[in-house]
């Protein structure tokens, strides 16, 4: 009997056609509660596709078909029971590029709250400043929070982006790349955020920095052409990789 | 088919560079030990001038180093033979040191000095000479066994050790041997054993560069 931990992701056989192009091949993986798990391999293996699986972003791409099951705590979230709306809450998620919406800053974090229908002026406020405090925002942008949020450098939106994630209370932040923009100081920034946030949440973050993996993440998934080929602690998977293709990739080998 | 054509060939070099290396050393052990048995000065002085070669090697090789590190941020296996490389050079260049070191004994001799033949000495050099050889061709060809042959070849050094002393103590005792000499052929004795403990750290190294394991902890 499977031992299901609040928080965590158990993924059974899970398979996902684009029409008839297979992105993801059978992937088996559990997901640990509050680490960080790194997903890496060359463009195009199913990094963003398995990510959006997660929160079933996926559902939104017209002929993508997912077999298997994702076991999020006990609940299957492809089950047809699963709420996608408050799966999306409990699971955010932060990309690429930072995308805020063109309001002002406070605007974008507030904004889910009030979806979910909080009004009280107060209560949003705080949580708003919470959010950015959180994002290692706040300190500055305290003084400009009626500004637009288009305004802000792309470190700092990307941090706003993950500020908005954080502001709707969710237990895991799914993370596509989210400092490939960035220059090393504000890459540095949401680093720190991401080892600080990891007490409070789960995290799992696509990366085609492999010193970014090994600096951040707990463990580490290799993708190639749609599977997992290899999945374990980060430590272990970039000193004593087991699979070969592994050690191709990782030390720039693969062909 | 690789990607990393650069860093492939960089590797290639750092390792071409340490068989280089390793032969300057090999080179002035024999010269060093041949001007003491020979009690030839000049010899002696040329081969204590060629040590500067070892510690150019020493100084290029850790740049190299460096620069992989700095530009190629390698990992895994890539990342141990560096750091191998890296501690290799040091016991090449202590070697290196000895070798200079046997040289001086020479020089220190007087004209009078009289000498005294142990067979041992010529024996023990080529043993440790053959280690340090055989060390760098196990790390170049990841020859597992060949470095755990190094590790224990060491064995044969000592008992060639305690045999020169066993000689030279014998010989101390029939008045055979001048006694500056015994004192030096000691010491070069012993420069020759401590060189064959380096051959054997450099035999570690190179377990290391391959399982990770450096004395039987996994380092990295
Ligand atoms: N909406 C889509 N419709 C059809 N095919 C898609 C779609 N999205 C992705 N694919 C295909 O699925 C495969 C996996 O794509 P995915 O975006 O998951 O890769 P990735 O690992 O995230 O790559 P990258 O590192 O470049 O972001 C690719 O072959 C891609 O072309
Ligand atoms: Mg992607």
């Amino acid at each position: 009997m499977k031992q299901f931990v609040e928080g965590a992701f158990s993924i059974e056989n899970l398979t996902l056609f684009y029409g008839n192009k297979l992105a993801l091949n059978d992937i088996n993986i559990d997901i640990h509660n509050k680490q960080v798990t790194a997903l890496i391999g060359p463009s195009g293996c199913g990094k963003s596709t398995f990510l959006r699986t997660l929160n079933r972003m996926n559902d939104l791409i017209p002929n993508c078909k997912v077999d298997g099951s994702i076991y999020y705590g006990e609940e299957n979230i492809y089950s047809q029971e699963s709420d996608v709306i408050d799966l999306r809450r409990r699971i955010g998620m932060v990309f690429q590029k930072p995308n805020p919406f063109p309001m002002s800053i406070y605007e974008n974090v507030a904004y889910g709250l009030k979806c979910q229908g909080i009004k009280d002026k107060n209560i949003l406020q705080a949580a708003v400043k919470k959010a950015l405090v959180d994002a290692a925002l706040y300190e500055e942008v305290k003084d400009r929070l009626k500004e637009s949020a288009l305004s802000l450098s792309g470190g700092q939106q990307q941090r706003l982006c993950i500020a908005r994630a954080i502001a709707m209370s969710p237990d895991v932040i799914l993370m596509d790349e989210p400092t490939s923009a960035l220059d090393p100081i504000a890459t540095a920034k949401i680093e720190e955020l991401i080892t600080e946030l990891k007490k409070d949440y789960t995290i799992i973050i696509v990366t085609h920095n492999m010193q970014q993996a090994l600096r951040i993440s707990d463990y580490t998934a290799f993708f190639l052409m749609g599977e997992i080929i290899e999945y374990g602690k980060t430590s272990e998977l970039f000193s004593h990789p087991k699979n070969p293709k592994t050690e191709d990739y990782i030390t720039g080998r693969f062909g | 088919m690789t990607y990393r054509v650069q860093f492939e060939k960089e590797l290639e070099d750092l390792k071409i560079d340490l068989i280089k290396m390793g032969d300057e050393v090999i080179s002035n052990i024999k010269d060093g030990l041949k001007s003491f048995l020979t009690m030839d000065g000049e010899l002696a002085q040329a081969t204590i001038k060629k040590d500067k070669i070892v510690n150019d090697y020493e100084i290029i090789i850790e740049k190299k180093c460096l620069q992989i590190i700095l530009k190629e941020q390698p990992v895994a296996k890539d990342l141990r033979l560096i750091t191998a490389v890296l501690k290799m050079i040091t016991d090449l260049e202590r070697i290196g040191d000895h070798a200079a070191d046997i040289s001086k004994m020479t020089i220190f001799m007087q004209e009078n000095t009289k000498p005294y033949t142990v067979k041992q000495m010529a024996l023990m050099t080529e043993a440790s000479q053959k280690m340090i050889k055989k060390a760098l061709d196990s790390f170049v060809t990841r020859n597992l066994e060949l470095a755990y042959e190094v590790i224990n070849d060491d064995d044969e050094v000592d008992e060639y050790f305690l045999q020169v002393k066993k000689i030279v103590a014998q010989a101390i005792r029939n008045n055979e041997i001048d006694a500056d000499y015994a004192l030096y052929l000691m010491m070069v004795a012993k420069y020759l054993e401590r060189i064959s403990d380096h051959a054997v750290n450099i035999g570690e190294w190179v377990v290391f560069s391959i399982l990770g394991e450096h004395k039987h902890d996994v380092i990295f």
